[in-house]
């Protein structure tokens, strides 16, 4: 959705320059995680330090969005749906980072795990994968649309993230007693498992920002908020 | 000597408490119902129906010609004296007709007080006679009780501890932010209902301008205040609500933290965001 423009030219600029700022990050994060995923799955050492070098561009744009978006507050105080929009991108960039930070977790995971014979327990990674990148790529979408209903539809998912990273977990501790020998390599899916299941947080904080960017609904902790019956 | 420990609790500094609000006071000062007003041929008020809120401030914004002025100086009558003014609509200050026959615009006046965008002191009065010309117009003669008047308005202004030494001095001699707290308690030593303010920091710089801003929260325990104002962070800090009006039309009306974070009309998030015209 296209606003009309501010009267304001440099303020017009400033709010673009930021929104490109978060999508270039969002790109960076999108391609970190899948370079990481990839690196582990097709067990290529290569694209693990490629993710794990993609970090340092990520972590500097989140400094320079959160500069940029401190400098609209004070330069252009904005209000309504400007306001929402300066916050949302600094809450966002805080989240790719953290998404970021988890690529780079699995990189380093997967290297470890590439020294090593493959393991089969690989195969329950997948799904948690398929699961993780599609909320993130889903929560962005949203964001950059705007898409409200999009935003809504990802919180959900996460419980099924969750319980999926419980049931992985379960398994390879299974597969530890059973055999011990590969105790190391199972440990480091089981980090790679919670590092998914924390993508999967950030998506859905990222799309419970797009929300209130697009809608100033505040949609957050809103189970806790439910009184449950004793 | 060791520091005894401290809960997290006890590190929480306690919030400044808001001003005690009078329960007795009605929930609306005034009820302006399908309000428009004419300047000759000219319509510079159209179908206004707005409940301002007692104890509260009230903001009025929008842009130049809006009729923002003309709505408030409305609430006080002031706006008939400019010749061929026309009325329509009521307006109900306390639940009584502010524009019936038998109400007397001077007393609606008293009770309903205006501070304005340029600082008027009387210019050959002195600080102390700036502050109670209104109640010796009025006949007040009590030497007494004029003092106390004097002293208290002052007080209430924030302008007490800056001029107690030079009540005798012109009112002209203050500086513009001082001027403006002359003009307030002026309009406070009459002890009107409610506090009407154009403007009122539009001419002052930055420090004079958080004194008056200071003063307007802390006014609202015992007055409705309605004020105009161009500066949306101004109304974002001292408002309880905000009503955007454009085209002699109100177009939005609610709490302000609404108006400023999640507009429902499209014209008042053009305008506050700095995207009309």
């Amino acid at each position: 959705m296209i606003a009309p423009k501010h009267i304001l030219g440099t303020f017009d600029e400033a709010l673009a320059s930021l929104r490109n700022s978060v999508l270039m990050m969002a790109g960076l994060a999108e391609r970190s995680l899948d370079r990481a995923m990839k690196g582990l799955l097709e067990r290529d050492d290569d694209l693990c330090a490629y993710a794990i070098a993609d970090d340092e561009e990520i972590d500097q744009l989140e400094k320079q969005i959160d500069k940029d978006g401190v400098e609209i507050l004070l330069r252009f105080q904005p209000l309504a749906s400007d306001l929402r929009r300066v916050v949302s991108a600094m809450k966002l960039s805080s989240n790719l980072e953290r998404i970021g930070d988890q690529a780079t977790n699995i990189a380093r995971r997967a290297r470890k795990l590439n020294q090593h014979p493959p393991l089969a327990e690989i195969e329950l990674i997948v799904p948690m994968q398929g699961q993780a990148v599609a909320m993130f790529k889903d929560s962005l979408d949203a964001y950059v649309r705007e898409d409200v209903e999009l935003a809504r539809a990802v919180v959900p998912r996460d419980h099924e993230l969750d319980e999926l990273n419980r049931t992985t977990g379960r398994r390879l501790v299974d597969r530890m007693a059973q055999d011990p020998e590969q105790l190391r390599g199972y440990l480091n899916l089981l980090f790679v498992s919670r590092h998914l299941e924390r993508v999967g947080d950030h998506a859905t904080n990222i799309a419970e920002d797009a929300v209130y960017a697009a809608a100033a609904e505040d949609i957050r902790h809103q189970a806790a908020a439910v009184p449950t019956e004793a | 000597m060791t520091t005894p420990e401290r809960t997290a609790a006890e590190r929480v500094e306690r919030p400044v408490e808001p001003p005690p609000v009078d329960e007795s006071v009605p929930a609306h000062t005034f009820e302006v119902k399908n309000l428009s007003i004419w300047y000759g041929e000219k319509r510079a008020i159209e179908g206004v129906t707005m409940d301002i809120a007692s104890n509260a401030v009230t903001a009025i914004i929008g842009p130049s010609g809006c009729g923002k002025s003309t709505f408030i100086r409305a609430l006080n009558r002031m706006h008939e004296l400019v010749p061929k003014t026309r009325l329509e609509g009521t307006v109900l200050l306390q639940g009584k007709d502010l524009y019936s026959s038998n109400i007397d615009p001077a007393i609606v006046r008293r009770r309903v007080g205006m501070v304005f965008q340029k600082s008027n002191p009387f210019p050959t009065m002195s600080i102390g006679e700036n502050v109670v010309i209104g109640l010796r117009l009025n006949g007040v003669r009590d030497r007494k009780f004029l003092n106390e008047r004097l002293e208290k308005s002052l007080r209430m202004a924030a302008l007490w501890d800056e001029v107690k030494d030079d009540l005798h001095k012109p009112g002209t001699s203050l500086s513009g932010g001082q001027q403006q707290r002359l003009c307030i308690a002026r309009t406070l030593a009459v002890e009107p209902d409610v506090v009407l303010m154009d403007e009122p920091c539009s001419a002052l710089d930055p420090i004079a301008t958080a004194k008056i801003e200071e003063l307007i929260y802390e006014l609202k325990a015992k007055y409705t205040i309605v004020t105009v104002t161009h500066n949306m962070q101004q109304a974002g800090r001292i408002s309880d609500f905000t009503a955007f009006m454009y085209l002699g039309r109100l177009i939005e009306f609610g709490p302000t933290t609404k108006i400023f974070t999640n507009p429902s009309d499209k014209q008042t998030e053009d305008y506050i965001t700095g995207r009309f015209g």
